[in-house]
């Protein structure tokens, strides 16, 4: 199975955090996703953006890292949203029950417009 | 797609995931996190542990875990989880024995006779209830760890158990298989007129190779190849597949679609087997190449291409389909003589002639064409026929 190295990059905008995971979404490397929520989570961010627009394949493992995001931020009364989702990625949520549990924005700019002025 | 189906299929990718964590070349930290994390990502449940038993100590002890109070886990008394069913989920409720703070279910491992440990689960994050087919995934997946964790700990043991871990190596391909055969008959499932077609496919392909000499490794992957084949039409509408008038051009064009749709789905596995996503992918090429989806001829069609599509060609033409009567056995073996070079591959028809004359000689023991062929056939007619066409293609 052919495997793209997964990274993870990041940025804030006022009271959010903006993370862009970069490649698959399938294995251990996945992790540094949740650690840098998890960072943002430890200095006060209540409201994170996941951009989505470079990593369109994601499997079990990466569902589970989802999983531990959205556990974490339901902990701290929180915000996910999720942004530039591939229509595999969308469907792959919408099966698994996932949508009910984020925001989902067409792009990144929408998400922040919503969580500045709580309308879109 | 219907959501059943991508949850289907969702779910047959979570045992590729595991198999590719079992197997990957992570050392064996690594190996049980990905574990957990493809168990907990399929079942979307947020805590998760592996306990591992120690005979010597006759204690529990975490492999990993996440999110469950580690003073819980060390509780449980690995004798109340011996009492429960071998690697069968077993849900809690208020069991106060079995209680762990946040877990829902529990599943005790087993090899054979030996306890190797448990893994528990949290309810979902979804809410809903672990569904019947959820449990039975969890057994599946249960068998696979066990036997993982057990090679683990006789590697550790550093004991030359070589016999006991071929068995182990048996019992986990025939595990694989069983989760294959369970994923064809969702396959034949979803088309009434193709009921136990995949399986049938799969045991011509392999009689053809073994004919022509092949190993038994070589042979098992044409096995899977047969199984699968047709796996692509889990993603092609039922009332499609169904359809009893003529097909429109752009239904056509849909039905076809099914053979790229097996290679996707059978490339994101990993199968010990060379070709298999190769054979699934072009089993409807055609030697003249007027066949799809690429359209391929001669050299390009390697030989598990030709097998395949000569045993799925004579399933079809032998079975009944909603929009024809199937054909007796002499006059397929006729349409399949008939399209030798524009279609079918010589030897191949040589070899597959061999086998069923042998089977119907009762010459073969363990005869695996003839028990699928209709029971009214003139069996001495069929053979006269074979021997021609035997004598025919083996003169130069
Ligand atoms: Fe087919
Ligand atoms: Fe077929």
């Amino acid at each position: 199975m052919k495997s793209v190295q997964f990274s993870v990059a990041s940025r804030r905008e006022g009271d959010a955090a903006i993370i862009y995971p970069k490649g698959y979404l399938n294995n251990l490397s996945g992790e540094n996703l949740v650690i840098e929520c998890g960072i943002y989570i430890g200095k006060g961010i209540t409201k994170i953006v996941v951009n989505f627009s470079e990593t369109d394949l994601i499997n079990s493992i990466g569902i589970s890292m989802l999983l531990q995001i959205i556990e974490d931020l339901k902990n701290i009364k929180g915000t996910i949203c999720c942004t530039n989702m591939s229509k595999l990625l969308r469907d792959t949520f919408e099966m698994l029950g996932l949508m009910q549990h984020m925001l989902v924005f067409p792009v990144e700019s929408d998400a922040l417009t919503y969580l500045k002025t709580g309308k879109l | 797609m219907s959501t059943e189906l991508k949850k289907a299929l969702y779910n047959i990718s979570a045992l590729a995931d595991l198999g590719q964590a079992i197997t990957s070349e992570n050392d064996f930290h690594e190996k049980i996190q990905s574990v957990l994390y493809v168990i907990t990502g399929t079942f979307l449940a947020n805590k998760g542990a592996l306990l591992f038993y120690d005979k010597t100590t006759n204690k529990l002890s975490t492999l990993t875990q996440k999110g469950f109070a580690p003073a819980d886990l060390n509780r449980l008394n690995p004798k109340e989880l011996m009492s429960l069913g071998r690697n069968e989920p077993y849900l809690i409720g208020d069991d106060p024995v079995l209680a762990v703070a946040g877990a829902e279910i529990l599943t005790p491992l087993w090899v054979r006779d030996e306890f190797i440990g448990a893994l528990l689960l949290s309810g979902k994050l979804t809410v809903g209830p672990y569904t019947l087919e959820d449990l039975e995934l969890l057994n599946v997946i249960a068998n696979q760890i066990a036997i993982a964790l057990n090679n683990h700990s006789l590697f550790m043991d550093l004991s030359d158990k070589l016999e006991e871990n071929r068995k182990l190596y048996e019992e986990m391909r025939h595990i694989y298989h069983g989760t294959l055969q369970a994923f064809a008959a969702a396959i034949d499932a979803k088309d009434a007129y193709t009921k136990n077609h995949s399986h049938r496919v799969a045991k011509y392909s392999a009689a053809i190779a073994r004919e022509l000499g092949w190993d038994e490794h070589e042979i098992e992957g044409m096995y899977v190849a047969g199984y699968l084949h047709d796996v692509g039409k889990l993603a092609i509408s039922n009332t499609l597949l169904n359809k009893v008038t003529p097909f429109t051009p752009e239904e056509r064009a849909e039905i076809r679609k099914h053979s790229t749709l097996s290679h996707s789905i059978t490339a994101k596995i990993k199968f010990p087997w060379k070709n298999v996503e190769d054979i699934v992918w072009h089993h409807h090429e055609r030697l003249d190449g007027r066949g799809y989806p690429e359209a391929l001829a001669q050299e390009s069609l390697s030989d598990g291409v030709r097998i395949l599509s000569l045993a799925d060609s004579f399933d079809a033409m032998t079975s009944q389909r909603p929009y024809r009567e199937k054909m007796d056995v002499q006059s397929a073996i006729g349409e399949l003589r008939k399209n030798l070079e524009s279609q079918f591959d010589h030897k191949v028809m040589l070899v597959f002639c061999k086998v069923l004359d042998k089977e119907i000689k009762g010459e073969l023991p363990e005869p695996d064409i003839l028990p699928h062929l209709d029971r009214d056939s003139d069996l001495s007619v069929i053979s006269a026929l074979l021997e021609g066409i035997i004598a025919e293609l083996s003169t130069p």
